[in-house]
């Protein structure tokens, strides 16, 4: 069953008050969260949240696409490596 | 950089015809017959690959001069590599995750943050896991103009401008 409207999204506070604050100092940081359940507000975009997958801060940057997804699906809590093979990866 | 670049394996005969199961590594698995002749590691031997189906975990496809269930089941577990030469040219900042990983990354103050273990891409964009004698453990650096603003292939060399707090 899917969340009731009237309440909003839900965002845990300590993570709206970090990346208040972040986004006020205007500094290039990584935003330490621990919140995988806080839902990407569009305020985020553009903000780099380092969230917690139990061992490790993982930096996710924060894109249009992502608004209304949690934080922990970009943040996965088991390692695979894999080939390399002909796999491609894009600077942004 | 490393010559030869691992992009498949043979998991066992399929049939006993002569065909093989085999597992693919590309980013799209039917690429692997794009980059025929694939050659064993010691590159003592190469083959020519024809896919000739999609199975569970793989294809099942020929490889010339092997025709028997029993030459095929000999296979089981090699693995297949291409030339890196084969591989396609990419537009500027598209680089291939064979070509990144080993790099060594410097700051921008020249100093030695580690070497490039892997490339991961979590959905948020591409990730260096970076690893390093200094570092407790791995750091994922961010792939971004601004994270990593030089990537020299021929020097062998990325220079990186975390964010801050990122190498502590």
């Amino acid at each position: 069953m899917s969340r009731s409207v009237w309440k909003g999204p839900f965002v845990d506070a300590y993570v709206l008050k970090k990346a208040e604050a972040a986004r006020e100092s205007g500094r290039n940081e990584v935003i330490k969260i621990w919140s995988r359940r806080s839902t990407i507000l569009p305020q985020f975009v553009g903000l780099t949240f380092g969230v917690y997958n139990g061992r490790k801060h993982i930096p996710v940057n924060v894109s249009e696409d992502m608004i209304g997804q949690k934080f922990g699906e970009y943040s996965p809590t088991r390692t695979y490596y894999g080939h390399a093979a002909d796999k491609k990866a894009k600077r942004k | 950089m490393s010559d030869l670049i691992a992009i498949g394996a043979i998991a066992g005969a399929y049939g006993v015809r002569g065909e093989v199961r085999l597992k693919s590594f590309t980013a799209e698995p039917s690429d692997i017959a794009r980059y025929t002749p694939l050659v064993t590691e010691d590159g003592a031997r190469s083959f020519d690959v024809t896919i000739t189906r999609p199975i569970k975990n793989g294809f099942a496809a020929r490889l010339s001069g092997i025709d028997t269930k029993e030459e095929a089941d000999a296979l089981r577990g090699t693995q297949l590599y291409t030339e890196r030469s084969k591989l396609p040219s990419l537009p500027d900042d598209e680089f291939y995750h064979a070509d990144l990983v080993g790099l060594e990354v410097v700051d921008t103050g020249g100093t030695v943050l580690g070497h490039v273990r892997a490339v991961h891409d979590h959905g948020a964009g591409d990730l260096l896991e970076v690893h390093g004698p200094a570092l407790r453990e791995s750091v994922l650096l961010p792939f971004t103009r601004a994270a990593v603003p030089t990537v020299d292939l021929g020097a062998g060399r990325i220079v990186a401008d975390p964010p801050e707090g990122l190498f502590e």
